[in-house]
């Protein structure tokens, strides 16, 4: 009983730091927000310090916001295609360096976390070279191959640049899921395999009937993880586009970003806008925490 | 191993080549507008490979503005960010470092009573930790930036570096928990039969023992710091202050681009990560996939 008692309060103490941490940087500021998006907060209340009482009316802004609305639909967009390809990429790349049975995959495997390893502003400013409409690599490799006669503006094209943004983002985010996907294969014993060639079993129906179920669990931890991360994209769409061209790649963190952070400093909206994003975070969130919590046991 | 058929092994080349394509070609671009003038990437824009390589981009960065050699010597304008890298590049290792250390002391001591103390309560602690790498980053800064104006700690490192490592915090310990749990706990079992302290036996066993998972998180930690752009971008807005990917950011709304210039700083900003991912890959993968998995 008293190692109990004494286990307990060392527990406290050993979690105060943390608990500093997460009050300061993380539950204040998420309340904080909430205070802020139920107020009239701008540049000017912001110097006067005083916030007076707005009830709903930033909300009721935001929604009658088109540019908010845009912003959603293409968050959904690029959330959407970026975590398939993410993870149709990831898969292929996964299952050819699990093979493992040519010297080249071990430098496939050396080099597998190369693009996680960029910051992602320098991912953003490297790709906005590469789709540069006048000298840029992308169009000079298209005109070396004879596949386009003429430059083309990629991040100029309403209907291009959205999806330029999401090959830049999906670049550098595979890896994760690469990673991922190569240790769950690794857990895999061989035998399953061998037993399906016994009963005849090809290439396809083990990968269909054996890798795959048994790779789900983590598929959906990738999937609710690269979902939110996809809705917080704000590195690469600051570095490519700003948001350009017209309105066309403004995203929902973007969008936050720019209500609040640019004159005239509508911190108020900004914090609306935070809180709709965090509420559909939430649901991922939900979805992530049940996925996971079933696989601890300590 | 079995023998396999030539033609999947052809198969099996060629299925990695594509693989180290897409790995690694968008990087190539890179290097390659790094070692050219601004003038040679106008001039040329129908060849893959520059016809003449220089190196008077990382020159003058080095030199932060000073050593402008022939190409640069007519140039009227140069970007700001170019005469602040060595500052920024400081800045991003004073704070990479700090957060580091932090994220680790104040991760480790709260995994340890995850993986090792039975309670109820720091089982729903390590929920909350998960829970809160679902908070979109943006929606701390807005009330952040308020509280720091309040506070006095706006355009400081010491507010960037506070920031961080609350945000990252629970991430160390997604990553370290499992590792603790890992361990064997007959060791401090026996160091406490010898009279060690349940504290005692945590600085003294566990830590040590733990050196390959704090070495995982660390690198993890020191990563995500140094690519952090939205917590510096927010919190400073003094060019002295300023850490690498806010000054790269601000390469972006310059009134004119060198673009040879702006893939010669990147090169030189993505190249500590690059090492460190490169070197330390082994435990970065560890960290990586139980930071995800098993936390």
């Amino acid at each position: 009983m008293i190692r109990r008692e004494s286990a307990a309060r060392l527990a406290v103490l050993m979690n105060t730091p943390s608990a500093v941490c997460l009050a300061l940087v993380l539950a204040y500021p998420v309340l904080y927000a909430g205070y802020l998006s139920l107020h009239e907060v701008s540049i000017r209340q912001l110097r006067s310090g005083e916030f007076p009482f707005a009830g709903g009316a930033n909300f009721a802004r935001l929604f009658g916001d088109e540019v908010f609305w845009l912003s959603l639909r293409h968050t959904a967009v690029f959330a959407g295609v970026s975590v398939v390809l993410e993870v149709v990429i990831a898969l292929a790349i996964a299952l050819i360096v699990n093979e493992g049975r040519v010297w080249l995959g071990r430098v496939t495997r050396l080099l597998l976390l190369v693009p996680w390893a960029v910051p992602p502003v320098v991912n953003g400013l490297l790709w906005s070279f590469i789709f540069n409409a006048q000298f840029g690599y992308l169009n000079r490799t298209l005109y070396t191959l004879g596949l386009i006669q003429h430059y083309v503006n990629w991040l100029g094209d309403p209907r291009l640049a959205l999806g330029a943004v999401i090959v830049a983002y999906v670049w550098r985010t595979t890896p994760f899921n690469i990673l991922l996907y190569h240790a769950a294969l690794q857990g895999i014993p061989a035998d399953y395999y061998e037993a399906a060639e016994v009963d005849g079993s090809s290439g396809w129906t083990s990968f269909w009937n054996i890798t795959l179920p048994l790779l789900r669990p983590i598929i959906a931890v990738t999937l609710i993880l690269r979902t939110t991360f996809a809705f917080m994209v704000f590195d690469e769409i600051l570095a490519i586009t700003q948001g350009g061209p017209g309105n066309d790649t403004w995203v929902a963190a973007w969008y936050t970003y720019r209500v609040s952070f640019q004159p005239p400093f509508n911190v108020g909206l900004g914090a609306a806008s935070a809180y709709v994003l965090a509420f559909i975070l939430v649901l991922v969130a939900i979805g992530y925490v049940r996925v996971v919590s079933r696989r601890i046991e300590y | 191993m079995r023998r396999i058929s030539r033609s999947y092994r052809i198969f099996l080349y060629a299925a990695n080549l594509l693989a180290i394509g897409f790995l690694v070609l968008p990087l190539v671009p890179v290097v390659l507008g790094s070692l050219q003038s601004e003038k040679a990437v106008q001039r040329d824009v129908y060849t893959l490979l520059p016809r003449e390589y220089t190196v008077a981009n990382f020159q003058l960065i080095l030199s932060g503005g000073r050593q402008r050699g022939p190409i640069f010597e007519q140039v009227s304008y140069l970007p700001a960010s170019v005469e602040r890298f060595p500052a920024a590049f400081r800045n991003s290792l004073v704070v990479g470092c700090a957060v580091t250390l932090l994220t680790l002391v104040v991760g480790s001591l709260s995994a340890y009573t995850i993986a090792r103390l039975d309670l109820s309560w720091t089982r729903a602690l390590l929920q909350a930790s998960l829970a809160s790498r679902m908070v979109p980053l943006i929606m701390l800064m807005v009330p952040l930036y308020v509280l720091f104006r309040r506070l006095g700690l706006l355009n400081s490192l010491t507010g960037v570096i506070v920031a961080e490592v609350g945000f990252l915090m629970p991430y160390a310990v997604l990553i370290l928990a499992p590792y603790f749990a890992s361990l064997p706990s007959e060791l401090e079992d026996a160091a406490r039969i010898d009279g060690c302290t349940r504290f005692g036996a945590f600085l003294r066993i566990v830590l040590p023992l733990s050196t390959p998972g704090l070495a995982a998180c660390g690198v993890i930690m020191f990563i995500i710091s140094w690519h952090e752009l939205l917590i510096p971008l927010i919190l400073l807005s003094k060019p002295e202050f300023m850490t690498l990917p806010v000054v790269l950011a601000g390469l972006v709304s310059d009134y004119f681009v060198f673009f040879t210039l702006m893939m010669a700083i990147c090169l030189l900003g993505l190249l500590p990560t690059l090492l460190l991912v490169l070197g330390l890959q082994k435990y970065v993968v560890r960290g990586l996939v139980a930071g995800a998995v098993k936390g």
